[in-house]
């Protein structure tokens, strides 16, 4: 499903901040994606969603290999992938619902198609009564969860989330990352990334360990 | 699907014009002003090359025959014009009537005339085009009616009409440059005024592409909303326009002299179209280059 072969990613004049990483992560899988800070995790999702590209090195993603595709095509490749941020990145002067709906918005759905489809993605993440709020009404935690649902609304193959509870306190936490857990259980392939190593002994999957760009365990 | 899409950009590029009215306006009126200016330039070179041809009509043609031509010759001659050139008037003017006029002109000099043993003045014939002609125009024509019989000279008020032409390209020429400056000068303006709004909505512009938004989708409100401020500002422009015409230029040839023969040139309904259309594409360029940078980057 997601396949990296050698790949490689410097900045001119600076250490690689990804060196020779090689993984293979399959559909339906949950991956934590750990390290410490400036280990390389962001930038990784960033090749994954294609913010970036590698510098050198192959990523295949549904059978296609990034690097190789046309600018033009990277949308349509997005429209596949989830991704959810620490700082959620919501659109203050949009409500919740419209926040929610612009993921479907890009796919040419009907106004009907786009509220109906929100909504339940709302009603979901438990917060259909708070669609017509603003952003900024809301909590750290609530945001999240919006986040989540427009991450979610167009029921992407892979959801990818980068330190999605870095600012939430531990029950927050802990309702996020169900989220994440459902949404796998549904058959999408999900990668968190986390610096939290409390995530990891507590819930037990497959972790990807980065140091200074390289991959150190995979386990 | 189409449908709804266009729908909904356009439904944003409004309700975005409406979420930042003060660029907007300024970019309006940029635009607007840039094309009343443009437009007033065009129509003032079409009045003054109507007033020109108006001025070399006037002008018209004096074929000074030989002297020794006799009335018979020149009678004939008259009705040669008259029958190959339907369209002018032909008025013939014999030796005697040439002096009479002199003497008139003279005034109170005319007693230097009567010194004279013999009339030096040779016939003429006075030629004026029926309908208005272009200084180009008058001096084929003169140059054809140098080539008939007994014409010795012809007179057409050639340096005259030389100085028309020079200026009625000059006019042309200034026009042209002037034109494209103001147009150019409002391109800048609208292209960072939408530049504003491109950086003001950046977050916006990333959550979009983030999502899976194409390029395309991401550019369409702008260009929209380009398309529609330049839209607005040539309606503005195109209502100026119209007032001048109707208030100015009357009060205008009533106050002065060399303005009397300046008639308004027709403003017609496909020329308010190419105003609107140019507005709208200086707009919709403008937010071209403005987001094809933003997106680059």
């Amino acid at each position: 499903m997601i396949k990296l072969f050698h790949v490689k990613k410097a900045y001119p004049g600076d250490a690689p901040v990804l060196d020779d990483i090689t993984l293979r992560v399959e559909k339906g899988e949950f991956v934590w994606l750990t390290g410490p800070s400036g280990a390389g995790k962001s930038t990784l999702l960033k090749l994954l969603f294609c913010a970036e590209l590698p510098s050198s090195g192959q990523i295949i993603i549904g059978g296609r290999n990034i690097g190789r595709i046309a600018q033009s095509a990277v949308p349509y490749l997005r429209r596949n992938i989830g991704v959810v941020f620490q700082d959620f990145k919501l659109l203050d002067n949009r409500t919740v619902l419209e926040n929610v709906g612009y993921a479907l918005e890009v796919l040419g759905a009907s106004d009907w198609d786009i509220r109906d489809r929100s909504l339940k993605r709302l009603e979901q993440v438990g917060l259909k009564h708070k669609a017509l709020s603003l952003p900024r009404r809301l909590s750290g935690g609530e945001q999240q969860r919006v986040a989540i649902a427009r991450a979610l609304v167009n029921e992407p193959t892979i959801l990818l989330a980068d330190e999605p509870t870095g600012n939430l306190d531990p029950g927050l936490t802990a309702s996020i990352l169900q989220l994440l857990f459902d949404a796998n259980a549904h058959g999408t392939t999900v990668m968190v990334a986390t610096h939290d190593r409390t995530l990891l002994t507590r819930y037990h999957k497959r972790t990807i360990t980065l140091d200074n760009g390289r991959l150190v365990s995979d386990a | 699907m189409i449908a709804h899409v266009a729908w909904r950009l356009s439904r944003r590029a409004l309700v975005n014009l409406w979420r930042a009215p003060l660029p907007s306006l300024v970019s309006v009126l940029t635009i607007g002003l840039a094309l009343f200016l443009g437009a007033t330039f065009v129509l003032g070179l079409f009045s003054a090359r109507a007033l020109f041809t108006g001025w070399g009509a006037q002008a018209g043609v004096t074929l000074y025959l030989d002297r020794a031509a006799t009335d018979a010759q020149a009678r004939t001659l008259v009705q040669r014009i008259r029958a190959e050139e339907p369209q002018l008037e032909v008025a013939y003017v014999d030796r005697a009537m040439a002096l009479k006029r002199l003497r008139s002109d003279l005034g109170d000099l005319a007693g230097a005339l009567d010194g004279l043993t013999q009339n030096p003045l040779p016939p003429s014939l006075e030629i004026t085009p029926r309908d208005a002609l272009a200084p180009a125009g008058v001096r084929v024509l003169a140059a054809k009616l140098s080539q008939m019989p007994s014409v010795a000279e012809v007179d057409y008020g050639r340096e005259w009409l030389d100085k028309l032409e020079a200026l009625g390209r000059g006019l042309r020429v200034f026009g042209a440059g002037a034109l494209f400056t103001v147009l150019g000068a409002a391109l800048l303006v609208v292209a960072n005024t939408i530049r504003l709004a491109v950086y003001a909505r950046r977050d916006e512009i990333e959550i979009m592409k983030l999502v899976g938004a194409t390029d395309g989708y991401v550019r369409a409100p702008f260009l929209l909303e380009g398309a529609l401020q330049g839209l607005i500002g040539a309606a503005l422009a195109l209502g100026a326009v119209v007032a001048l015409q109707m208030w100015l230029l009357p009060r205008a040839t009533q106050a002065f002299a060399f303005a009397a023969g300046m008639v308004a040139p027709d403003f017609l309904p496909a020329h308010a179209a190419a105003l609107l259309g140019i507005g709208a594409m200086v707009g919709l360029f403008g937010s071209w280059l403005a987001v094809a940078r933003f997106l680059r980057t």
